[in-house]
């Protein structure tokens, strides 16, 4: 649905967007992530066809956007970013101006108008102007506008900017429902987004791509951080047990119930939860758990539930947009909003 | 032209939901009303000057019609590009399959209908006069003629100049720079001597082409100047709408 290839821009004095290669095939949700300023817009308003590229090749539903640039456009149901609209106009109004824009027949129009409306949820609203819309209703008339003319390819940049929490879920509900009915190629920097929408992610900073792949290959990329283990013995044996665990050179330990309270030293308590985090070790770090767990039952302690702790997304997001490009710049952590933040900004 | 019929009532509704026309048109027609009103009560008072011209002649000769269409013009101009720009709407616009053609004369036919419209109540005047005396129809439409495409060069300028720009304000001073740049040559029918200087500047000079056409003189030359006027910014627009697509 879409190929792009070698994408490059350079506004003169900054390069945008260094070579950026990437594939979407039809009926994928993909992710477009990256943090503020790391191209995001840029590239997805060339693939719109808004902005001309300095280099490269980009393909939309086997159409070049430059050589064929009418049957492109035709193609996909774009929404900018901040969602610009006409404030004068009123919903209704607005979209029936945008599905004669994009060529709907005349006698689909009313219909396309009404269906785009009922899947975005605004249908209500069609006689309000738009200038007295809230940011979440805006939001949503900007997707109605992107499913006018039904286009097999939707994208959306960042749709979820500057809603609250609620709008948020429901902007993500939208969006996961019209998976299966089109291609869609949503760009975020907030990664639980991704997680919950999308198939698959392709991550860009400063300009390049730095990973693509399905959620669950971003997941496996996510470093082992530590295990959670239940115990059935008391706990104070532990650490003899892990120090003669091969390959743990150092390790921390945090000794909580299964309430979740701390345990000090001389309380015990059957069922024990301790969480145990790896030093960097040189061993794989599935291997690691398997050492623990083999010198904990060689001693004699139950071990009754191990699971491995993982990086979250969002420490991966941050290790794959640190480590790529370079300069001054690169000790900077990059910009990483979950939920919550988002929600109090 | 994609796209030209979408873009032309999208920008009608725009010029005519908010006040802006409402208000330039209000504007416009007191200052029409009352600039034909003293003439006619001039014309009433001093019949001897009514010999080779009535009241309608020197009602479109006026230099009141060329100040009025140097400011007018500009301010229903000025929105057309920079407010959609400023905006971003734009980036609606122009990811729509629509060519950058009928965008620009959408655009361009929405100003200028307003225009005519704007002009429509003046028609009331002859058609007042013709109670009283004789009303020289021809001359009346080659007088219209004539402010049809000076208004019409004034609106692409117009529209040039807001493409240029994010703010409509900047689009407003630069178009009355230029138009008031043109009046100013015109005037140079007065300054300079005999010579080909002073034929260029009579033939560029607005007054002189509206008291042509008032008096029934349809110069080609004119007209030509004019079409120049109205074609060359109208195509410069839509090469800079182009080069935003492709910069």
């Amino acid at each position: 649905m879409i190929e792009v290839k070698n994408l490059y821009k350079d506004y003169g004095t900054v390069v945008a967007v260094h070579d950026v290669s990437f594939e979407v095939k039809a009926g994928e949700v993909v992710g477009f992530l990256g943090p503020n300023g790391a191209g995001k817009s840029t590239t997805l308003r060339m693939l719109a066809g808004f902005l001309g590229a300095t280099s490269g090749e980009i393909r939309i539903n086997g159409f070049d956007i430059v050589e064929d640039a009418m049957s492109a456009r035709k193609s996909i149901g774009y929404m900018p970013e901040m969602c610009p609209l006409y404030g004068e106009m009123r919903v209704g109004e607005y979209l029936r101006f945008r599905s004669e824009l994009k060529g709907v027949p005349r006698r689909d129009r009313k219909s396309d108008v009404d269906t785009a409306m009922t899947d975005a949820r605004v249908s209500h609203m069609s006689e309000t102007r738009i200038q007295h819309l809230s940011k979440g209703y805006r939001q949503r008339v900007g997707l109605a506008d992107a499913l006018i003319g039904r286009p097999p390819l939707l994208i959306l940049d960042e749709p979820t900017a500057g809603l609250d929490p609620n709008q948020i879920r429901e902007v993500r509900r939208l969006i996961r429902g019209l998976a299966g009915k089109h291609t869609v190629l949503v760009s975020t920097h907030i990664l639980s987004e991704v997680e919950t929408t999308c198939d698959r992610a392709v991550i860009i900073d400063k300009g390049r791509t730095v990973a693509s792949g399905t959620i669950d290959q971003l997941r496996t990329e996510r470093r082992t951080l530590g295990a959670v283990l239940r115990l059935h013995d008391p706990v104070d044996t532990l650490a003899a047990v892990l120090d003669s665990a091969g390959g743990l050179s150092s390790w921390s330990q945090t000794i909580t119930t299964e309430l979740g309270v701390e345990l000090s030293a001389n309380e015990t308590s059957p069922y024990s939860r301790v969480s145990v985090e790896y030093a960097p070790s040189p061993l794989p770090t599935q291997d690691v758990l398997e050492q623990i767990v083999k010198a904990l039952v060689a001693s004699g302690v139950g071990v009754r539930e191990a699971t491995e702790t993982k990086a979250s997304l969002e420490d991966v997001f941050a290790q794959l947009t640190r480590d790529t490009g370079g300069g001054p710049t690169e000790s900077q952590p990059a910009t990483v909003v979950d939920d919550s933040e988002e929600a109090s900004t | 032209m994609r796209g030209f019929v979408a873009v032309f009532k999208r920008e009608m509704l725009g010029l005519w939901v908010t006040p802006l026309a409402w208000i330039v048109t209000a504007v416009f027609l007191t200052l029409q009303g009352w600039s034909f009103y003293t003439l006619v009560e001039y014309y009433a008072k001093f019949t001897t000057v009514s010999v080779d011209q009535g009241p309608l002649q020197a009602y479109f000769v006026s230099p009141f019609i060329v100040m009025s269409l140097m400011m007018i013009c500009p301010a229903l101009s000025m929105r057309l590009f920079a407010e959609e720009r400023r905006s971003g709407t734009i980036e609606a616009l122009l990811t729509a399959p629509v060519s950058a053609v009928g965008v620009v004369f959408g655009k361009y036919a929405a100003v200028l209908a307003t225009y005519g419209l704007m002009w429509l109540p003046t028609l009331a005047y002859p058609i007042i006069l013709r109670n009283t005396g004789h009303v020289d129809w021809p001359v009346v439409a080659s007088s219209y003629l004539g402010i049809f495409g000076i208004g019409a060069s004034y609106l692409s300028i117009g529209m040039f100049m807001s493409a240029m720009t994010r703010s409509q304000l900047i689009a407003l001073v630069l178009t009355i720079m230029v138009l008031f740049g043109t009046f100013i040559l015109g005037l140079g029918e007065f300054i300079f001597d005999e010579g080909p200087l002073r034929d260029m500047c009579t033939h560029i000079s607005v007054r002189g082409q509206l008291g042509d056409f008032a008096k029934g003189i349809i110069d080609l030359r004119r007209v030509v100047l004019d079409a120049t006027a109205i074609g060359l910014p109208l195509f410069m627009t839509v090469r800079v709408v182009d080069s935003w697509r492709f910069g």
